[in-house]
């Protein structure tokens, strides 16, 4: 193995940029003559807009421009594209999401209105002249009040009872014979509380047009480079090569950079007015309420189990917030993604209907995970309901209803092929490592300092990279340099070391001969971004296609210059040897070689390159086992996360750093989710945790280091055996620590709490204040 | 808006009576700053205290403890016979911010930004601590539960501004102690703070208390009940749940998304007898 192959902890080749300040995100970006844009942000959850009087705001000093709807509709420019609609329902109802609202506003910070100054302040100053008559329309804001009777709908004759649409999946007639079989029947209520998303880069924008060319060139923070010049040519109706988009170094999208936002493609339009490049900077605030929430639903669980504890079958009935409009991924989480419910355990029958509903709010889209934490933390809560329910050990309700070892291939009800997986022995490993039995004496230690301590755990399995064809190509220069392009794009996580290390494994050049090029759709023929923990497994296992026949037209160079037959060249360790001698050719010698003419067989092309693409037969199947343990002050409700451990089967794994360090945010997220981070919309839309004093995502003191233990499988469908760990540590994470904390509470009676866990929320439930609702 | 760093406290009084419109004095400038960056005050005259001497000395006297209004939480935190006198004062002014903020952050600021959640405010109360405020007029003292007069006003004069804070002599078998509820571990504003001040006999048994609360009311309370709760008692479960039901019914918190009225209330009890316990303890080392 080459020392910087699969494997190794290599550490991170583009760290030393960004910890000096030298990364290069949009705001480190300036063109010559450049305005700036800002938006009017709606005030108003609901209201009619009466009228927009721009006069003032035009007249203001520096203004360059200022467009509302009108202007735009006028060129005919279309709204967000939405890339998912569920298909096996009742038509549902994706309404028109305009780059700039039209009539009527429908959440707090809808943008109605874009000013470009010659400088930001000049055009935020000229935001406060713009006059705009509202005409206020009654609300639904929350999901209780967007779904009760008579409840102001956002899409009169649209959406009925604000209803997008109405999904099912699994075998809804297997499920009511195991719920009629059923000795015991178990249900739980959960709330997936609405998170934002808070990447450390705020969204901005620059728009650039060629007027001599006719192409125009958006520099953005996307995970999704690709998609999104697709986006641009759908909304100005152009092809996409007009467009190209450019991303440099971004700093998380955790999927709020996934869709487009209206900002993208109007600093394009007036770019285009004006003949100027266009900048806008989002500032914390305004991100608070503009960009794409994350979770967001209600989770009716019932579980049918026998006399002696099998599960039976399950029935999910999610209601899941999609705000004010649906965004352009906005309805996958929801949907796509339910087949997590079946997760380690043989549950012979599942039913899950989806209730896609529109509020005043601002939409929601895909947040780290998108929909398998949502049902993993369903699953494991009602497993925890019913072992508690069913007085069974919670350890050997699950052990019992495992997917053992010997039964793969296994197919779920939810439509999966788990293909591996050690599931028991997860659970084991992780029982052992947190001396789960000895739970006992710390409880009672923790009694004698007044405070309670609780341990949980949740088994999960998520399902990555299926779905998704990506290629990429591999240039080998004279020197033997080698390029990678590739069309993943990284907001973070390391691409450039791990591509750089999978080069290493695959050609044997040292990583420091690598460079990585993502994130510009000029240079990178085809791509998909990142997302869904797929860059990794389905961008490696498309290098490893390129590489190959990189390899193969050296061997062809190696076997004409050491005139020996190519099926004699053996390629390991950058060497081309002829088998069972000492005649070689390094890799530098055989690239140099591709580039001179004389040097090749008669008829070959020069130069070195190769292109793979890979179409994933099957997903690949991430799984493990999370345990934590906590402690509680019960009169104040203050929790400490005192450990945290995950028990992991990636599969091989690339980079131990690279992949601990994704599971670690994976998990702070989970847990920020379930423990710290909470958005409070009021009945009117006002959005009151929009500052990172109320939004608590948590810190490095908060969350305790994360304990690890692999326990890999193979994974046959990915050629590199890679499973992708992007989303798993938000996926374990919210019902681990819930699970805890409940078991903490049991003394009290508590059977359930809902997420977030703040100091408040226990305290509340502690003191049985079931009637009164946290404030505000 | 202009900025100035007078040298003495004649100067800075003069600098403030003379300034046209609104005049800022900046100790730490923690808050300040962050006020002026958000638009929420547009001074024409910022003072900076922070090089005048006075404002800037800790003294330690037979009669008691000085503290300038300016000196910051880091130096406070180092100073060996404060923290040996006042710990709980010490702790107040070391739970704010970072330790960036620590090197700025002063006791004077802390008060007249005037925030009910302030967390030096109630060891200073409890401390019975006395201001010296300069001013167009000369110089006057004032019990510093009489500074803030709700959020974010103080009953000091135009021009005026703190100069130091004067601790009692501490008495034998004295301690104070402070303790704050935040929803997280750290840089957080106080949903609720508590401070005590206690005075025992040879028996254990309480000749003097004070108790104050923090981010429970529009102002710092001075919970008299509290005090008189433990006065005379050996700071047994009955007394300190006299304290805790007293600190209680003191409060008249809002309720807001940092916490509920119920909540805070609770807490304050719980806090309240809490940092009993802890004066308490140290009370009878010493």
């Amino acid at each position: 193995m080459p020392r910087f192959g699969i494997g190794q902890p290599l550490t991170r080749k583009e760290d030393l940029r960004l910890l000096t300040g030298r990364g290069r995100y949009v705001d480190d970006l300036s063109f010559p003559n450049q305005a700036r844009a800002e938006f009017l942000r709606s005030p108003h959850a609901h209201a009619r807009i009466v009228q927009i009087d721009v006069e003032k705001a035009k007249s203001a000093s520096g203004v360059c421009a200022v467009y509302v709807s009108a202007d735009i509709a006028n060129a005919g420019l279309g709204g967000l594209p939405v890339w998912f609609m569920p298909e096996n329902a009742p038509p549902g109802y994706a309404p028109e999401f305009p780059l700039l609202a039209q009539d009527v506003v429908r959440y707090v910070g809808e943008s109605l209105a874009m000013i470009v100054a010659e400088s930001a302040e000049q055009a935020a100053r000229a935001l406060d002249l713009i006059e705009v008559k509202y005409e206020s329309l009654p609300t639904s804001v929350g999901l209780e009040e967007a779904t009760s009777d008579g409840a102001p709908e956002l899409w009169p004759g649209k959406a009925p009872f604000n209803v997008a649409f109405l999904w099912q999946g699994g075998d809804m007639s297997a499920v009511v014979t195991a719920l009629r079989q059923a000795a015991h029947l178990v249900e739980i209520d959960v709330i997936n509380n609405r998170v934002a998303i808070a990447a450390i880069e705020c969204r901005a924008a620059i728009g650039v047009h060629d007027a001599i060319k006719s192409r125009s060139t958006l520099y953005t923070t996307s995970q999704m480079p690709h998609p999104l010049r697709a986006d641009l040519a759908a909304i100005f109706n152009e092809s996409e090569d007009q467009f190209r988009v450019v991303i440099g170094d971004v700093g998380g999208g955790f999927g709020s950079k996934n869709s487009m936002y209206g900002e993208q493609a109007l600093v394009i339009w007036a770019a285009r007015m004006l003949d100027r490049p266009i900048k806008w900077v989002g500032e914390r605030s305004d991100a608070f309420i503009t960009d794409f929430h994350g979770r967001d639903n209600v989770t009716h669980g019932e579980l049918a189990l026998d006399q002696d504890g099998n599960f039976l079958g399950m029935l999910v009935d999610v209601t899941a917030n999609l705000g004010a409009y649906i965004s352009g991924r906005g309805a996958m989480s929801p949907v796509l993604n339910q087949p997590a419910l079946a997760g380690t355990y043989r549950t012979p029958a599942i039913h899950v209907r989806v209730r896609g509903m529109f509020t005043n709010t601002v939409p929601t889209d895909v947040y780290r995970g998108a929909g398998r934490p949502e049902a993993i933390y369903l699953l494991e809560r009602l497993i925890d309901k019913a072992a508690d329910e069913l007085n069974i050990d919670r350890v050997e309700l699950r052990r019992r209803n495992m997917i053992p070892a010997d039964a793969f291939p296994y197919e779920t009800p939810l439509g999966l092929t788990y293909d591996g997986g050690l599931f028991e022995r997860n659970l084991d490993e992780g029982l052992r490592r947190m001396d789960w039995d000895g739970m006992v004496s710390r409880r009672a230690e923790a009694r004698a300092r007044g405070r309670r301590r609780g341990i949980g755990l949740a088994n999960y399995v998520e399902r990555c990279g299926h779905g998704i064809t990506q290629d990429a190509q591999i240039k080998v220069a004279a020197d033997g340099g080698v390029t990678v392009l590739i069309g993943t794009m990284s907001s973070g996580q390391g691409h450039e070391t791990a591509y750089a290390q999978i080069s290493a494994e695959l050609l044997g050049v040292q990583p420091s001969q690598v460079k990585v090029i993502q994130g510009d759709t000029d240079l990178v023929a085809q791509g998909k971004g990142t997302g869904g923990s797929w860059s990794i497994p389905v961008g490696g296992a498309a290098m490893s296609k390129a590489a190959d026949a990189i390899i193969d037209k050296g061997k062809e160079i190696a076997s004409h210059l050491l005139e020996a037959s190519s099926a004699d060249i053996e390629f390991s360790g950058g060497y081309f040897t002829v088998a069972g001698t000492d005649h070689a050719m390094d890799w530098s010698s055989v690239a140099a070689s591709a580039y001179d003419p004389t040097l090749l067989p008669e008829g070959m092309t020069p130069g070195l390159e190769g292109t793979g693409e890979f179409v994933p037969s099957n997903h690949t199947f991430p799984n493990g086992c999370h345990l934590c343990e906590v402690e509680l002050d019960p009169k104040t409700g203050s929790l400490d996360i005192v450990r945290y451990l995950v028990v992991h089967d990636f599969g091989v794994v690339l980079n131990p750093l690279l992949l601990e360090g994704q599971v670690h945010g994976g998990v702070a997220q989970g847990l920020g989710q379930a423990v710290f981070e909470r958005t409070y919309y009021d009945n009117a839309g006002q959005f009151h945790t929009s500052s990172f004093l109320d939004y608590n995502i948590p810190r490095a003191d908060e969350i305790p280091s994360i304990e690890f233990i692999s326990n890999p499988t193979p994974c046959p469908a990915n050629p590199l055996g890679f499973k992708g760990c992007g989303e798993a540590g938000a996926a374990g994470a919210p019902p681990a620590v819930v699970n805890a904390v409940v078991d903490a509470l049991k003394e009290f009676g508590v059977k359930h709490i809902d997420m977030p866990l703040t100091p408040e929320r226990i305290w509340r439930t502690i003191n049985n204040a079931a009637t009164k609702q946290d404030f505000p | 808006m202009e900025y100035k760093a007078p040298s003495s406290i004649d100067e800075a009084v003069m600098l403030l009576a003379q300034a046209n419109g609104k005049a800022h004095v900046l100790a730490g400038g923690t808050d300040l700053l962050v006020q002026i960056r958000a638009g929420f005050t547009k001074p024409t005259l910022v003072v900076d205290v922070k090089n005048i001497l006075e404002l800037r000395t800790i003294s330690v006297a037979d009669d008691g403890v000085c503290i300038g209004a300016a000196v910051t939480g880091a130096e406070l935190g180092e100073h060996d016979a404060v923290k040996a006198a006042w710990p709980g004062l010490v702790e107040a002014t070391e739970l704010i911010g970072s330790t960036q903020i620590q090197g700025r952050a002063s006791l004077g600021g802390n008060l007249c930004n005037a925030s009910p959640a302030a967390d030096t405010v109630p060891a200073l109360v409890a401390a019975s601590a006395i201001c010296l405020i300069a001013g167009p007029n000369g110089q006057r003292e004032a019990p510093v539960e009489q500074i803030v007069t709700g959020p974010g006003q103080t009953s000091l004069k135009n021009s005026e501004f703190v100069v130091q804070f004067q601790l009692p002599k501490k008495l034998p078998r004295s301690a104070d102690a402070y303790l704050r509820f935040i929803p997280r571990t750290e840089m957080d504003i106080a949903v609720v703070g508590a401070g005590v001040n206690l005075t025992l006999d040879k028996k254990g048994i309480c000749q003097q208390a004070r108790v104050a609360l923090g981010a429970v009311a529009p102002t710092v309370l001075l919970v008299e009940a509290g005090a008189k709760a433990l006065i005379g008692s050996t700071l047994d479960d009955a007394a300190l749940d006299k304290l805790r039901a007293a600190a209680s019914a003191a409060c008249n918190p809002i309720d807001d998304k940092r916490g509920t009225v119920e909540f805070r209330v609770d807490v304050a009890g719980v806090l309240a007898k809490r940092a009993v316990l802890i004066a308490k303890q140290r009370a009878e080392m010493n």
